[in-house]
């Protein structure tokens, strides 16, 4: 028999199957002798969380469906995860309509966004504030920012792109692995995440100095984008390090090359130069 | 009676396949065809982010009832959770769906893979970044949805344990009560 092409509603044969299977996990204590694979964060060894022995099946029924999730943590001896820690969906994703799941990706990059760039209130505990990575705002960003940069270019359009693109990509990986090496504790992609939002204030810089083609200007905005940047970095680089550390990872502050190296490109875009040798700047 | 199943959900199988179809010909043919790259680049790589997204949202959880992503703990640790139907849910699932699902899944990196080597001979590099790009996505969807099915397996498995372990243990209950 075929299922409606629709988020699955159970028929009403087998719900009582359903009950029968939940009310055996009411019985049950489940100890989560699951062996679930590790994070790939690298060197990174997953802790257990400490659960009580509850239940990780949302056993009432949803109005979209009640089909049984049950979502395991890294833990390896801790009783069952619970329906919801750290931030993440607390019902059943499974089942929910596709406008639901998009919706709440948009929000996050959305909420993500705000996070990091704008002045709020995470920024005491900055841990707490991009717990929610994702990179879809990143790829955007960067996209975005090629984009413009290779419009502005006034030779070699798609070489520009590349080079930008690559760039910003591969600096990305290279500042997270720089983090982590001087003994941070930043999770991988959240850190690939947060350098990706802060592209933003470089992505308006961009779009502004569409606007003018005097040097001035465009050293002007790209001078505040590089602070506005910089300072939006600022607070998850250097509570990912611990303290001896710090000056390298913050006052020398890697993130603030890139930066920097990304808007020269504008600079020199502006007069019309090659940027071949920001490459070999942003390497060496 | 398999013989004439019919896909349950011909639309999701139809987008399922249609993004990464329509990322690979886009790739090909507007790369033969139009000399500007960044279109080319911006319109493959799109296609593949939304592929990607598709499958990994939407495919996913409608062809095969399975669901992955990452979270940060309280502890700031990354945790991957795993979601998947149940054993009776799984069972209904249509066959026809599900291979193709994981075979779309699995035969798109190595059709990337191919274009990467291509590219790679001709030295345009260029490319090589749109196949860098779909290489990392589609593996990383690959990865993610293998973890997830061998983590509904063990749980299937686990679970069916532990209902046999608590019959057992309360017909032992009921039996030395009676007794």
């Amino acid at each position: 028999m075929s299922r409606s092409s629709e988020k699955t509603p159970l028929h009403s044969t087998s719900q009582s199957d359903i009950d029968e299977i939940e009310s055996l996990f009411n019985i049950s204590v489940q100890p989560a002798t699951i062996e679930v694979p590790t994070s790939t964060a690298p060197g990174k060894p997953a802790t257990t969380v400490p659960q009580a022995a509850t239940i990780p099946v949302s056993s009432d029924p949803r109005p979209s469906g009640s089909g049984n999730a049950s979502s395991s943590t890294t833990a390896a001896p801790a009783a069952g995860g619970p329906a919801a820690f750290g931030g993440g969906p607390e019902y059943n994703t499974l089942t929910e309509p596709v406008w639901v799941t998009l919706k709440r990706d948009v929000v996050r990059v959305a909420t993500n966004l705000r996070h990091v760039v704008f002045p709020n209130p995470y920024r005491e505990d900055p841990g707490k504030a991009l717990r929610d990575w994702d990179l879809w705002g990143p790829f955007f960003f960067i996209i975005f920012l090629a984009l413009t940069l290779s419009w502005s270019a006034t030779e070699n359009k798609s070489k520009v792109f590349a080079v930008v693109f690559a760039v910003l990509s591969a600096g990305a990986i290279v500042l997270t692995l720089n983090v982590q090496l001087l003994g941070g504790s930043i999770i991988f992609f959240q850190s690939l995440s947060l350098l990706g939002y802060c592209l933003f204030p470089l992505d308006i810089g961009a779009l502004v100095c569409l606007a003018r083609d005097s040097k001035l200007f465009r050293s002007i905005v790209v001078l505040v984008t590089i602070m506005w940047s910089s300072w939006s970095s600022y607070p998850f680089v250097s509570t990912a390090v611990p303290h001896s550390r710090k000056a390298l990872a913050v006052r020398f502050s890697p993130a603030e090359i890139y930066f920097h190296m990304i808007c020269r490109v504008k600079y020199r875009l502006s007069s019309g130069e090659e940027s071949k040798d920001k490459r070999s700047g942003v390497i060496g | 009676m398999a013989e004439e199943e019919n896909y349950a959900n011909p639309l999701t199988a139809f987008f399922s396949v249609l993004f990464k179809a329509a990322a690979l010909v886009f790739y090909i043919v507007l790369a033969s065809f139009i000399n500007n790259f960044i279109i080319v680049f911006v319109i493959t790589v799109f296609l593949i982010a939304l592929d990607f997204w598709v499958v990994k949202n939407v495919s996913g959880r409608l062809l095969v009832g399975l669901r992955w992503w990452n979270e940060i703990n309280e502890e700031g640790e990354s945790i991957w959770r795993f979601e998947s139907l149940e054993q009776q849910e799984l069972d209904r699932l249509n066959k026809k769906d599900s291979w193709l699902f994981w075979w779309t899944l699995y035969l798109t990196p190595v059709v990337w893979l191919a274009l990467g080597i291509v590219a790679l001979v001709k030295f345009s590099f260029d490319y090589l970044l749109v196949v860098a790009v779909a290489l990392v996505l589609s593996t990383a969807n690959i990865i993610g949805f293998t973890k997830c099915r061998k983590d509904a397996k063990n749980q299937i498995r686990n679970f069916a344990t532990q209902t046999v372990t608590s019959q057992l243990a309360s017909s032992l209950q009921t039996a030395f009560n009676r007794v």
